[in-house]
């Protein structure tokens, strides 16, 4: 090591900053070169005159007792005020979470409302097409009818052996809707009756099958292309009605049909 | 961490580091009243921002650093508040050699240990410096807990407390004590 490298390194070794290594070199260094020790024996001088008790500076004799109670008087507010701040939490808490709380419910409510009903309405409107597509079949020569009647004892009893259940077959023709017949289709991946009826010259579709869900016997339209279709679920059956019939007239034949 | 606990925690770790406490904002301020007041919000912070700290009894010193960074700091806000002509004193290219002679290394030496003319040599140290010498002299701070306290980098401690204890050296040899206003070498 070299007298420069050791003026260097004198201050971080006499700070005892430097690793064993170095401080050995610099040992090894100071043992034998004079003038580096003279440098060493200055910086330690001047090290003991700073460190003299008498410069470190003095506070005032009560100045920890002051301190003391300035912390001490710290300590109680913030436990005064982390008490009250836990209190203002519950009480503000009470009336700022429970209408947030509430929202959220009904934000989110509705939202599954939206969901479930855009769900509901887009299975209806499935089953509206398939309905609207049967009801324009039917209107091809031919396919209005298999079982061509105005008797509903020999409408009946056809659909039996050729669907799982029994449908109703009301006779209407007090009302001056008369039935020309039934005929099977397909809705909604399963066979369905289709019951006739005629006022004028305007063809009516029923379609109907077991109604499985909630039955609330409301009358509800669906949008199709210049054709009239309403719907409900009776307590066992539910009925799909198309047909070119008016509106008013087609909702007068489906109240008919309902309170049969 | 009860309030409770807090206090006494904070009376065990912290409160024994008060006269250093006092030590560092007399020696940067050189004002006997605002040193105590500079302590007394100091230790306000300090109580206040307890739970930052995470030191444990093994390592008292650990404590002592931070409670002695929470002082420079309140300290050096005060002085930048009360900035006055010697204050603006503090910036390292204010230090310059006091002299240029003491060719011989003898008459180099450390002559006497006044303890006034070396208090008066300190007093008139700019403060980067001076507050490195405090730090490692009478606080017995690493380079790495000054570096931390100060927040400037390891080689800048080095720098600082290399010539400033030179500076301190220097102005000590000379055989006529420093007069403060003239502050030789100070700019």
């Amino acid at each position: 090591m070299t007298c420069d490298d050791s003026r260097i390194y004198l201050p971080a070794y006499l700070d005892d900053e430097l690793d064993v290594a170095e401080s050995l070199r610099v040992q090894k260094h100071l043992s034998e070169c004079g003038d580096c020790r003279h440098a060493q024996d200055e910086q330690l001088a001047l090290r003991s005159a700073l460190r003299d008790p008498d410069l470190y500076a003095q506070p005032s004799a009560d100045f920890s007792k002051r301190i003391e109670a300035a912390v001490r008087q710290a300590a109680k507010e913030e436990a005064r005020s982390q008490r009250s701040s836990w209190f203002e939490w519950f009480r503000l808490g009470s009336f700022r979470w429970v209408p947030a709380a509430a929202a959220l419910v009904i934000v989110t409510t509705i939202g599954a409302l939206l969901v479930m009903n855009s769900l509901r309405s887009s299975h209806e409107q499935l089953i509206a097409n398939a309905v609207l597509a049967g009801h324009i079949r039917s209107l091809q020569p031919g396919h209005l009818i298999d079982v061509p009647s105005s008797d509903r004892h020999t409408v009946k009893p056809w659909f039996q052996g050729r669907l799982d259940f029994s449908p109703p077959v009301p006779d209407l023709s007090e009302l001056g809707w008369n039935l020309v017949g039934g005929r099977l289709d397909y809705v909604d991946g399963k066979p369905v009756a289709v019951l006739v009826y005629q006022r004028r010259m305007h063809n009516i579709n029923v379609f109907l099958w077991p109604n499985h869900g909630s039955a609330d016997d409301a009358i509800r339209e669906e949008d199709a292309q210049g054709y009239q279709i309403l719907h409900w679920n009776g307590a066992e059956t539910t009925y799909w009605v198309v047909s070119d019939l008016n509106n008013a007239e087609l909702l007068e034949f489906a109240r008919a049909l309902r309170g049969h | 961490m009860t309030s409770q606990e807090k206090l006494r925690r904070f009376e065990d770790q912290i409160s024994p580091h008060l006269k250093s406490a006092y030590n560092l904002a007399k020696w940067l301020t050189r004002s006997h009243e605002d040193a105590e007041d500079i302590v007394q919000e100091s230790f306000l912070r300090a109580f206040s921002a307890f739970e930052s700290f995470r030191g444990d009894d093994a390592k008292p010193q650990n404590a002592k650093a931070w409670l002695l960074t929470i002082v420079r700091n309140t300290s050096m806000t005060w002085l930048k508040r009360n900035r006055n002509a010697h204050a603006t004193i503090g910036f390292e290219d204010a230090l310059e050699d006091p002299i240029e002679r003491s060719p011989d290394p003898e008459e180099g030496l450390l002559i006497s240990c006044d303890r006034e003319q070396v208090r008066q040599a300190l007093e008139q140290l700019p403060l980067d410096f001076r507050e490195a010498v405090i730090l490692r002299e009478m606080e017995g701070l690493s380079y790495k807990e000054i570096s931390a306290t100060v927040g400037v980098p390891l080689g800048t401690v080095m720098s600082r407390l290399s010539r400033g204890r030179d500076w301190l050296r220097r102005i000590l040899s000379t055989p006529q004590p420093v007069k403060p206003e003239e502050g030789a070498g100070l700019r």
